[in-house]
């Protein structure tokens, strides 16, 4: 399953990315959004993108569109 | 020769409050070589020995993305190169050290001598966590001191990281990073990963419970402050209450200041004997000053509002919010700090866009900054507001010069967006990027960072416009009062001398000052140059006074009020305690009829929210984007833009 179908507050594990690109790939992993860290959506913000999602033991708020690209797997 | 420490690391880990810490006030600012990104460097003394400390841009990781990232590698490399003693003293977050031991980690393993600094140690004891430094230090294999910059806590353990053997470090199997290949970073980026998860589960006691307590702050923080609705209403009060604050909060001080060196060129031309020195220093040097220091106080309440903003964690929140919003008009969150910071001085926020890494996307972000209302523009606005919208004027029981000045900010972001929109037809449209932005967790601004941060700015504003008003103010003086054309002087300066020896009352005298003052303007360069291009903007309503004015303040935009006042002081319409409201509201006409009124305040008002006029943010363009051509096309497009709406303002008003 990708994180976009995971609900609000349900932790879930990064298991990899799937179509895509190496930039923005790079720039998750770089930011700590890589495969074996524990994610929780949090919430949506007011236009419903980004999504602020707790990512190990920090804040990132992401991109809504990106979320089918990141395979999950639970916790 | 000096060892170098480099502070680098993640953005949000404290490095700046750190080096603050370490430096105190032996700062100097300029730009790392060959480029434009910002360099904070100082001195310290540690041991009887001393340091030369740099503040790294911050960098998420090994693979540079932005300039910034790029500036951060390619500095270290060139120390390696050219054989410094350097010392690289990653900071990292002691609640968050999972995601800030890879850059330590990484360095160690390119072959940089680095030292740890764990910061934000008080932080994690509310946390709760427990750190094993032994374990910690050996899992890394580097020194390390944990320490809470914002309190001072543990600073005096850094003394023994910079001050450990080997005496001189050995840089020669350093990688250099300029010429590194990227499947190379790859590899040493995921074993430096592996090492930071591998420490940090090895040496930190986690708290029980899931979420560390000042990430559970946040997110109930975040609940309200990014609800669906609750979220825009409060981002919109923010920047409502700044404005009003602008107006309304400094208006006691400006008016104490504009008084008190009114008062002072009274006083001191009452001290010297008339002539040419008298002159230079009351109509000519003090004007100018009290021209800018003035503003100081709406200067630090801007400056202190984006400052609490950053430092309490709520800024990149705001660029969350709004993302989605500017999306539309081919622009991403990412330009909210850019703009943002375009409201103090276009300046840094051109030099902001650097964080974009599209290169269109951050040509775009340059080429519309300029249009937020940055400070210096807000001298002009608060002169003309207030001499011409009426104190009465209160719509829906408001303070109405405080609406009008908001609106003039509501202005330049309609503006920018609307050119925005524009561009999304031109080559420099780019699909949007995929953001991922950190959102620091929510805390108090330190008051003892946050009053550095105001003096800086406001410094940097006096002193950078200062100087140039300063010394415009002189040069226009001098171009106001010379050359004397004394055969058209003498007969009025006779009838003066006359009515004065008859001991006339000064409703006598008065205008035969002020006949004279306007004769030396009008038979001055300023005067003669003045009406040569009174033509060209007579349509917007201009006189040549104001014409000279806008056309001096392509220096600084500032420098319109500098030149506004000294030629009214010299003209002696009004003298220095008056103030130049009431001359413009007092300027008459030969025929006795207002001289400026409502229609030539709008046509202004519009004219300084579009025109670039600023040759310091001319400059800056070109150097950020590398181009003559950009930063010429910008100038001319927006000069006839704004001719065109500031002459629309002024036809418009006119039939108001």
């Amino acid at each position: 399953m990708t994180l976009e179908s995971v609900a609000l507050g349900l932790p879930v594990r990064v298991s990899g990315f799937s179509g895509m690109g190496e930039s923005d790939k790079t720039r998750l992993t770089g930011l700590g959004l890589r495969p074996g860290v524990t994610v929780t959506k949090i919430l949506k913000t007011p236009l419903r993108d980004p999504i602020e999602c707790l990512v190990g033991t920090q804040l990132l708020a992401v991109e809504a569109r990106l979320l089918a690209q990141i395979r999950v797997e639970t916790a | 020769m000096s060892r170098v420490v480099a502070l680098a690391g993640r953005p949000n880990t404290g490095k700046t409050t750190l080096f603050n810490a370490l430096t105190g006030l032996r700062q100097r600012t300029a730009n790392f070589a060959g480029c434009t990104v910002e360099k904070a460097s100082g001195s310290m003394t540690s041991a009887g020995r001393d340091f030369e400390v740099v503040d790294l841009p911050g960098t998420f990781s090994l693979l540079p993305q932005t300039e910034d990232e790029h500036v951060a590698f390619r500095f270290l490399s060139e120390c390696a190169e050219a054989g410094e003693d350097l010392l690289v003293l990653c900071v990292a977050e002691a609640s968050n050290l999972e995601n800030d031991l890879v850059l330590p980690a990484g360095l160690k393993a390119a072959g940089y001598p680095v030292a740890l600094v764990v910061n934000m140690i008080d932080e994690a004891r509310l946390n709760g966590l427990k750190l094993d430094e032994i374990e910690l230090s050996g899992r890394m294999g580097m020194p390390l001191a944990c320490v809470s910059a914002r309190t001072g806590e543990g600073l005096d353990r850094i003394d023994g990281l910079l001050n450990r053997k080997p005496l001189r470090a050995d840089l020669s199997e350093a990688m250099d990073f300029r010429h590194v290949s990227k499947k190379k970073l790859h590899v040493l980026q995921d074993a430096a990963v592996e090492t930071a998860r591998g420490a940090a589960s090895a040496s930190v006691i986690w708290p029980h419970g899931a979420v560390l307590p000042t990430l559970s702050r946040s997110i109930r923080i975040d609940r309200v402050l990014m609800h669906p609705v609750l979220g825009p209403v409060i981002l919109a009060a923010t920047m409502f209450l700044l404005f009003q604050a602008l107006f309304t909060g400094a208006r006691p001080l400006m008016d104490f200041l504009s008084g008190a060196l009114g008062a002072a060129a009274v006083a001191l031309r009452a001290r010297l004997p008339d002539g040419a020195l008298a002159s230079l220093l009351c109509d000519g040097a003090l004007p100018g000053v009290s021209a800018v220091v003035v503003f100081v106080p709406q200067i630090a309440i801007l400056f202190t509002m984006i400052g609490f903003l950053e430092q309490s964690g709520y800024l990149p929140r705001a660029g969350a919010m709004v993302d989605r919003a500017l999306r539309p008009f081919g622009l991403d969150g990412r330009v909210f700090i850019p703009f943002l910071s375009s409201f103090a001085c276009a300046i840094p926020g051109i030099m902001a866009a650097r964080t974009i890494p599209n290169e269109k996307r951050r040509i775009v972000t340059i080429l519309l900054s300029p249009l937020m209302t940055c400070s210096a523009r807000i001298p002009v606005y608060t002169l003309l507001i207030t001499a011409f919208v009426p104190a009465a004027f209160r719509p829906w029981g408001f303070d109405g010069q405080g609406v009008v000045m908001g609106a003039m900010y509501v202005l330049g972001i309609f503006m920018a967006l609307l050119l925005a929109l524009a561009l999304k037809f031109t080559s420099l449209h780019e699909l949007h990027p995929a953001p991922a932005t950190v959102l620091p967790p929510y805390r108090v601004p330190s008051p003892r960072e946050l009053a550095r941060y105001v003096w800086a700015r406001c410094w940097h504003f006096l002193s950078r416009a200062g100087q140039i008003i300063f010394t415009l103010s002189l040069v226009l003086w001098a171009l106001a009062a010379f050359p004397r054309d004394a055969a058209r002087l003498a007969p009025i300066e006779a009838e003066l001398a006359a009515a004065k020896a008859a001991g006339s009352a000064e409703a006598v005298t008065a205008p035969i000052a002020g006949r004279l003052a306007a004769a030396r303007i009008e038979g001055s360069i300023l005067g003669m140059t003045g009406r040569r291009i009174e033509p060209v903007f007579r349509p917007l309503g201009w006189d040549w006074r104001v014409s000279v004015a806008s056309l001096s303040a392509l220096a600084a935009r500032e420098v319109f009020v500098g030149t506004l006042g000294t030629i009214y002081a010299l003209g002696g319409e009004s003298n220095a305690s008056d103030g130049l409201v009431k001359a413009l509201q007092d300027a008459r006409e030969p025929d006795g009829s207002r001289r400026y009124g409502l229609a030539t305040a709008a046509s202004l008002l519009v004219f300084f929210a579009i025109a670039l006029q600023c040759m310091s943010t001319i400059v800056t363009v070109r150097r950020e984007t590398g181009s003559w051509k950009i930063a010429a096309l910008q100038f001319v497009f927006l000069f006839g833009l704004a001719y065109a709406l500031s002459f629309a303002a002024y036809r418009l008003t006119l039939r108001l």
